[in-house]
């Protein structure tokens, strides 16, 4: 039999059962269409992350925590608590500008910059809202980590300005960004005001009241407004408000933001929480990082997060990829059904085609391609429903989240593996859904076919 | 298939035994059958409900098995072929027709006459024109594009002939052909059977239970009656 017949053929006996066919190929359209929303799903999540670990460059990025006494890491697993001696040969680890120009004097290293966070009370357009101010240099703030909506970054390390985000703004119930690049904004930081502890009245201070702070007002110029950060990840340039080092030096403020500032400023290690190292090249961050241990102190890649970012993105897709099979394995019962139903229909047919020369394989031949056929007509109309579907909730879900600052981001990728994968997977399940039919029509016997009205 | 289509020997029969069994029940159709059919002969079968007309002929036909004896088609033992052989055979070594005419209901005349090309992998073009020849040659070359519904039973089965030849056999296997035709419809296709015959040599096997038009026509009369041969008879 030539291909061309049985495609033909195929057809043709489809379309004698237009109703049947077309609610089969339905069934396999929606489980097609499932699959891939929830791999292209998987996929964009999975895209959406690594293109902005890419774009911020977080590939090549190192992140320097004290050595010895609770680092970073310790403080979330209590199980990886080290021994509190620096390695042998080292006096002590402090994170202090000694060991900045240390660490910025190794091969690779493009950039550093210290974690500091100022707490503080930001009042703009009449509201007031309580961030923690990131404290980054000009050069930073320059760099392609930081994306502007409007204005620019601050261009020196003195400048009076500030780098505000969209969302913040929003809380400060504007929605516009370019008219601010240039308004002032107020400045609150808390510092110690020894003025205001009463000697005589220790107690009170002791019950948390009349401590000795101040709250100390500084006007900025908002130099320019950053972009909202959809998948920033644990992107070390994250906050509301960004100010030079320069200005940062200016202000008033307590020298500590975290309880762990306490902690190592009680055994007189208070140093940087943490310093934040940019290389040139990501082939850097291993002797970077081998280099920076040696000095005693501890260093945190997101490269290597990301293999465990990527781990997790495999089980993503395997639960993505398993709650999709259900509706395939539905719409593979329904094949089979189908073809089982056509049997029967088509009996005396299969008699007649035997009688004049058909074997068993033409008759397994036929009928596989009448369940690739329904494979395949599902597997584009489920290509085009899962398109659909993916636009139509990528659509919603960024109205959504528009209204919450964020930019529009899209959920959904579909590389042309998926598409070309799932009409490839669809002929493919209803050709092993046509195994058991096929088998049973090529069983069937002529003389009795042929008796059979 | 050249030894099926080549040189033409007689069809021989020896001691065909065909049991059904179905459960404990065993019933035997046909038992220790020895015939012989010449080439070009036009044969009838004849006999009751019962006596294994219609058994023989699907043996013949390559449609079911014996349980025991041999069936030799043009050389070749037709009771030792496979599964995939037997549907060579029934392709192009023998054409069948039956009662109800067993024609495909979807599928207008031409399409019909089609099939047995389509699984031989005939091209389309070539397909149609011997199905059309054909078609012509039963005296339907107005009826082409009809569906079986559209068509008299007499037409029907002339559908059905024009199928069972259109691959060119060498035998023709008839099972009650006239059986749901009125009788003047009945001779009309006995005699396009005849007439087949001897314009192109058609071995023609006939099994009727009409026996006086299988006598009229038949070259050779066989008589079953359970199973057994009861009688064999030339004409004239």
């Amino acid at each position: 039999m030539r291909l061309a017949d049985h495609i033909q053929l195929s057809f043709s006996n489809l379309w004698k059962s237009k109703l049947r066919t077309f609610l089969t190929t339905f069934g396999v359209t929606i489980g097609i269409g499932a699959l891939v929303s929830l791999i292209s799903f998987g996929r964009g999540m999975q895209k959406n992350v690594t293109e902005s670990f890419k774009a911020l460059e977080l590939f090549n990025s190192i992140t320097v925590l004290p050595g010895g006494f609770m680092s970073e890491r310790e403080r979330h697993d209590p199980d990886e608590r080290r021994p509190t001696n620096p390695p042998s040969g080292q006096e002590q680890t402090i994170l202090d500008e000694k060991a900045e120009e240390k660490i910025a004097a190794l091969k690779g290293v493009d950039m550093i910059f210290p974690e500091i966070r100022i707490p503080a009370l930001v009042k703009f357009n009449g509201k007031e809202e309580f961030r923690l101010i990131q404290v980054i240099p000009a050069k930073v703030a320059a760099s392609k980590l930081v994306k502007f909506r409007a204005g620019k970054a601050y261009s020196s390390d003195d400048e009076n300005s500030l780098i505000i985000s969209a969302s913040l703004l929003r809380q400060f119930n504007i929605r516009d960004a370019q008219p601010v690049p240039g308004k002032t904004i107020v400045i609150s930081s808390i510092a110690f005001n020894f003025f205001a502890l009463n000697p005589g009245d220790l107690t009170a201070a002791l019950r948390g009241e009349k401590l000795p702070f101040a709250l100390e007002n500084y006007e900025l110029t908002i130099a320019g407004v950053a972009e909202n950060l959809a998948f920033g990840g644990p992107t070390p340039i994250q906050s509301d408000i960004f100010i030079p080092p320069g200005t940062a030096r200016k202000m008033k403020r307590l020298p500590f933001s975290s309880i762990w500032d306490l902690f190592r400023a009680q055994e007189g290690r208070l140093g940087y929480s943490a310093l934040n190292v940019r290389l040139s090249s990501p082939r850097y961050v291993e002797p970077v990082k081998k280099e920076i241990s040696a000095m005693g102190f501890e260093t945190f890649a997101l490269a290597d997060q990301f293999q465990d970012i990527q781990r997790g993105f495999l089980v993503l897709d395997m639960i993505l990829l398993a709650v999709g099979m259900i509706a395939i394995v539905v719409a593979s019962l329904g094949i089979i059904n189908t073809m089982v139903m056509s049997i029967l229909e088509r009996y005396n047919e299969i008699g007649i085609m035997k009688a004049v020369g058909a074997s068993d394989g033409d008759i397994k031949t036929i009928f596989f391609f009448e369940s690739s056929a329904i494979g395949l007509l599902g597997g584009f109309f489920g290509l085009a429903l899962g398109g659909v579907t993916s636009g139509v909730i990528n659509r919603i879900v960024n109205y959504f989240l528009a209204k919450q600052g964020v930019p529009f981001i899209n959920y959904f990728s579909f590389p042309f593996w998926v598409c070309a994968g799932a009409v490839v997977f669809s002929v493919a399940v209803s050709l092993v859904s046509g195994i058991y039919p096929a088998w049973r029509a090529a069983r069937v016997d002529p003389v009795e076919a042929l008796r059979h009205d | 298939m050249e030894n099926i289509r080549g040189r033409s020997r007689p069809i021989k029969v020896d001691k065909l035994t065909k049991i059904y069994a179905s459960g404990k029940i065993r019933v035997t159709a046909l038992k220790e059958v020895s015939l012989e059919f010449e080439e070009g002969l036009f044969a009838a079968v004849t006999g009751a409900s019962g006596s294994g007309k219609s058994t023989l002929l699907n043996l013949l036909g390559g449609l079911d098995t014996p349980t025991s004896g041999t069936i030799e088609v043009k050389g070749r033992k037709i009771s030792e072929m496979g599964k995939y052989e037997l549907a060579l055979y029934r392709r192009y070594g023998a054409g069948m027709i039956f009662q109800s005419f067993n024609l495909i209901s979807s599928r207008t005349a031409l399409e019909n006459v089609e099939l047995p090309l389509v699984f031989s992998g005939v091209p389309k073009k070539e397909r149609r024109e011997r199905a059309e020849e054909m078609l012509n040659k039963v005296g339907l070359s107005t009826r082409l594009t009809h569906r079986p519904f559209e068509l008299s039973g007499g037409e029907q089965q002339r559908v059905a002939i024009a199928r069972a030849l259109v691959n060119r056999p060498q035998v023709l296997l008839a099972d009650e052909p006239t059986g749901n035709l009125d009788s003047r419809t009945s001779r009309e296709i006995v005699e396009l059977l005849a007439g087949l015959n001897r314009s192109q040599g058609l071995t023609v096997i006939m099994v009727s239970h009409e026996e006086a038009l299988a006598a009229e026509f038949a070259q050779k009369t066989i008589r079953l009656r359970d199973g057994r041969v009861l009688a064999e008879e030339m004409a004239g």
